[in-house]
């Protein structure tokens, strides 16, 4: 996933402004964002289904008052635990390895965290290894291997990062 | 859709339902819902929606947005309906009026529709692909065309015939979109004859041929057979082209009948009708040649890339117009397999399904088990998968011929009095048949469900392993003075037990050994992979050995008695081969663990802390289903920690255990002369040995001088066990 030198963008990592999800007027930069990006169409629906629902858990990156990144999440009783999921996490081309993405999805992790999650999840396809490096890094393992997960046809990874247990205060 | 009629009535008169098919309850009733309705038509915008407070991922993820071409699949169509293709002359019969060119398209037709049904089963929809043929979607039309006919009539049944196969299969957990006909005419009557119909148009052509090759030595041509079509230059490579596509298909339907039939009955005349098959792909591969040279015009593009040998567009298709018939999902992106891919599958099919037809009926499980993880490594897919889980399990018996607890009685070695023993129908042993047969099965997935059954299914093994022993020692625990018949009882839940354990060790290896096929580690997980291993197989290798000594016992037993000779005394002292097998796989993950141990404890690089969890949450959700298992007992995290922390460059150089590796798969390949597949693994075993016990000399004698070193893992040598590679930078 990494981007031709000439496409990239020159800028310094103090200029990316980070912004939660702040209501309705941010919903076409995400939808934009993810449509452009990732392989999978998804209807209005589902983006208001996470934003609405936890927009604690969304942000956005931006550089001179343009969109360049955002990640979407959720969080639920999943079988007994309480689990964070990643539904969406986009830099467009330009604007990537700089980390970026691992801001972006740091703070939603950060989130789920403060907010009693024990683990978080999400899947990535098998050839995207930029994700890939970047969710081993935060310490998610590939727990399991989706056969034929995407609509194009590709293998899933489920990736799974298990916070540690809280210490108990006495 | 039960309250359908409900909700009509209600939205119509606007009254409440007197024929509510859910009742109301307690904490339900029924209301009329229309007047918010219309309230919300006329205040909502684009893109909101009501929903209740069920309304969850799944609900908002099922919806779709008209018009949106990635997901509404119903715009992207030419045709809106069959009829309207037809009518439209999409599909004409003939196809040409010119009886070369009809006879031209028509291969073009077969050959598209070997390429669709490859995509099919490589795992697209039947719908998109083989059904994308509008001849086959009304086939009574291609009656008139007696060619056409009989082709598209045998793909249907042979269509019918494999959804039937991996149905009955139950391996497609997440292939289902291979089995889904719905709304596809599959079953037409009369598809009984197809082959009859088939034989009839064969032997015309096969007439027509002679005739032709008879004119061209200036015999006479006998008067009542027309030519094939009407350039005689054309007409025997014509003939020759589509009698080998015709015998294909007779061959290959003959293929999947003869597989299904019982107990294995039919498989030496499959493997005939393979060996046919693969013939007639062969002449099938050298008609392109002819196909792409009688016709002037020549097609652009990349003729590999092409889904016919001529190169030619097929008449029709329509890969859209059944895209409505698709489950509730966007429309999938269909990359139809080109033409000579198309063959290149069938050519691999058919070696699979010859594979499996070769294997012996009368198998020892152990070796049976040794040959579906073998048979695996060829990465066959889903029908030559399906077809060989179907054979193995019938009726609840081994091939549909020997009842389960048979099959456990001759791999645990019970005594032979065992047969007929009551003990068979104690609930625990009918249980480990259900087990054991259901491993075989798993056994037939694809790589990735297969990972995670076992998983699961590891609990289970654990389980009958308990409740065997409790019933054991419910039994016989307090049994004093034994008689004969308690003797026997208590030999078979010995060796019953200690089969158990052998076989839930092996299962747990291979569950580990998958998360490297499946590419499930990352290089910093290593070393906690290697020592589970090393865990697992050191358990694997003992209740072997212990298992391999009391079925010689056994043995020794069902022979005469006589005194044991000092030759068997010695036999019996020494490790068996396949127990020194392993012991070559102990070593090498021995060796593994100990060497990642220290690079991680030596090299900062290698131990990279995250930011949110440490190594042991690492730990705990790689082997969560065999700690949950207790498999191997007493295994945890502190004992992987206490094993690995002290490890350093220094304690690596004095032991090396790729050396052991290396020196025990040097003397036991011997002992698997006649095992080719077996020799071939302890070749790679050795060469991996060999590479690391120098990478090994390397990283101790520089590994804390020289920061330049980098050192990575490759599996260039072995599947699983990773060859250590030295470099400076």
């Amino acid at each position: 996933m990494e981007a031709k030198p000439e496409e990239k963008v020159e800028f310094e990592e103090a200029e990316i402004e980070y912004v939660s999800y702040g209501g309705e007027h941010h919903l076409p930069l995400i939808m934009n964002l993810v449509d452009q990006e990732l392989s999978e169409p998804y209807s209005i629906f589902t983006y208001r289904y996470f934003v609405y629902l936890w927009p604690q858990l969304s942000f956005l990156a931006f550089h001179k008052g343009k969109c360049v990144g955002t990640v979407v999440c959720k969080m639920g009783e999943h079988r007994n635990t309480f689990r964070g999921y990643i539904a969406m996490l986009v830099v467009i081309k330009p604007y990537r390895g700089r980390g970026i993405a691992t801001e972006l999805v740091t703070r939603s992790i950060r989130m789920m965290m403060e907010s009693g999650c024990e683990e978080v999840t999400l899947e990535a396809e098998v050839t995207n290894k930029g994700a890939l490096a970047l969710y081993g890094r935060l310490g998610f393992i590939r727990a399991k291997r989706l056969f034929h997960y995407y609509l194009n046809g590709v293998d899933a990874f489920r990736l799974k990062l298990l916070f540690p247990p809280p210490r108990q205060v006495l | 859709m039960a309250d359908k009629p409900v909700y009509e009535e209600a939205s119509i008169d606007g009254q409440l339902p007197k024929l509510a098919s859910i009742p109301a309850s307690d904490t339900t009733v029924w209301a009329d819902a229309s007047p918010l309705l219309q309230a919300a038509c006329a205040g909502l915008r684009d893109g909101e929606l009501i929903h209740g407070d069920n309304f969850n991922l799944f609900a908002a993820m099922s919806a779709l947005e008209i018009m949106d071409p990635k997901m509404d699949s119903g715009i992207v169509c030419t045709y809106y309906s069959i009829d309207e293709a037809i009518e439209n002359g999409a599909a004409p019969i003939p196809i040409s009026l010119d009886s070369t060119i009809d006879v031209r398209c028509t291969i073009d037709i077969m050959d598209h529709l070997l390429a669709c049904e490859a995509a099919w089963h490589k795992g697209h929809s039947l719908a998109q692909t083989v059904f994308s043929c509008i001849y086959l979607l009304r086939l009574d039309r291609t009656a008139p065309h007696a060619l056409l006919h009989s082709y598209c009539r045998i793909i249907r049944a042979t269509c019918k015939a494999v959804v039937s196969v991996v149905s009955d299969a139950r391996t497609h957990e997440e292939e289902d979109l291979f089995t889904m006909t719905y709304g596809l005419p599959l079953n037409g009557d009369g598809d009984d004859k197809c082959l009859s119909i088939l034989n009839a148009v064969e032997e015309t052509i096969s007439r027509q041929l002679r005739a032709c090759k008879a004119t061209s030595s200036k015999r006479r041509l006998p008067e009542d057979l027309e030519p094939l079509q009407s350039n005689p230059n054309l007409e025997e490579g014509f003939c020759k082209a589509l009698l080998c596509r015709l015998r294909f298909r007779k061959h290959f339907f003959h293929v999947l009948s003869c597989m299904k039939r019982p107990q294995g009955r039919g498989l030496e005349s499959a493997r005939k009708h393979i060996a046919s098959c693969l013939t007639e792909l062969e002449s099938i591969l050298k008609s392109a040649g002819f196909l792409r040279s009688c016709f002037d015009e020549s097609c652009e593009g990349d003729i590999d890339d092409k889904t016919t040998a001529s190169g030619f567009e097929p008449i029709g298709f329509d890969a859209m117009l059944n895209s409505r018939l698709s489950a509730p999902t966007p429309p999938r992106a269909i990359k139809i397999l080109s033409w000579k891919k198309a063959v290149e599958y069938f050519v691999k099919l058919l070696h699979d399904l010859d594979v499996i037809c070769s294997y012996s009926l009368d198998p020892h499980l152990e070796s049976l088990l040794r040959f579906v993880v073998q048979f695996q490594k060829s990465q066959p897919d889903l029908v030559a998968r399906s077809h060989l889980q179907l054979l193995l399990v019938q009726d609840g018996k081994l091939y549909g011929r020997d009842p389960f607890f048979a099959v456990i009685n001759k791999a645990a070695a019970l005594p032979e009095s065992t047969k007929n023993h009551d003990i068979q129908k104690n609930e625990s042993f009918l249980q480990l048949g259900m087990l054991v047969m259901n491993l075989l099965k798993i056994l037939c997935t694809n790589a990735a469900w297969q990972r995670r059954k076992l998983g699961k299914f590891l609990q289970d093994w654990r389980v009958i392993y308990v409740q065997l022993e409790l019933a054991f020692r419910n039994e016989y625990g307090e049994v004093s003075s034994s008689s004969n018949d308690e003797n026997t009882c208590m030999k078979i839940f010995q060796h019953i037990l200690l089969w158990v354990e052998e076989q839930t060790y092996w299962i747990a290896f291979r569950f580990l050994i998958l998360g490297f096929e499946l590419e499930l580690y990352s290089t910093g997980e290593y070393c906690m992979v290697y020592w589970y291993l090393y865990a697992v197989l050191i358990k694997l290798a003992e209740k072997t050995h212990l298992m391999m000594a009391v079925s010689h016992d056994t043995a020794k037993r069902k022979g005469k008695k006589k005194k044991d000779s000092p030759k068997d005394l010695a036999r019996e002292s020494r490790i068996p081969p396949a127990v020194l097998f392993l012991q070559c796989y102990i070593c090498l993950a021995e060796g593994l663990t100990m060497m990642l141990a220290a690079l991680r404890n030596e090299i900062p690089v290698f131990h990279s802390p995250s930011p949110f969890n440490t190594e042991h949450e690492k730990f705990v959700q790689h082997f969560e289903l065999l700690q949950r298992a207790c498999i191997p007992d007493h295994v945890s995290y502190p004992s992987y920690k206490e094993s690995t922390t002290h490890a350093r460059f220094s304690t690596l150089a004095m032991y090396n255990y790729f050396k052991d590796a290396q020196r025990i798969a040097k003397e036991v390949k011997s002992s698997f002369s006649n095992d080719p597949e077996r020799l071939a693994e302890l070749r790679k075993l050795e060469q991996v040995a060999e590479h690391n016990s120098v990478a090994q000399n390397v990283i101790c004698r520089l590994g804390a001088l020289d920061p330049s070193l980098r050192v990575s893992f490759e599996f260039s040598h072995h599947p699983f066990f990773a060859t250590v590679v030295v470099k400076r930078s």
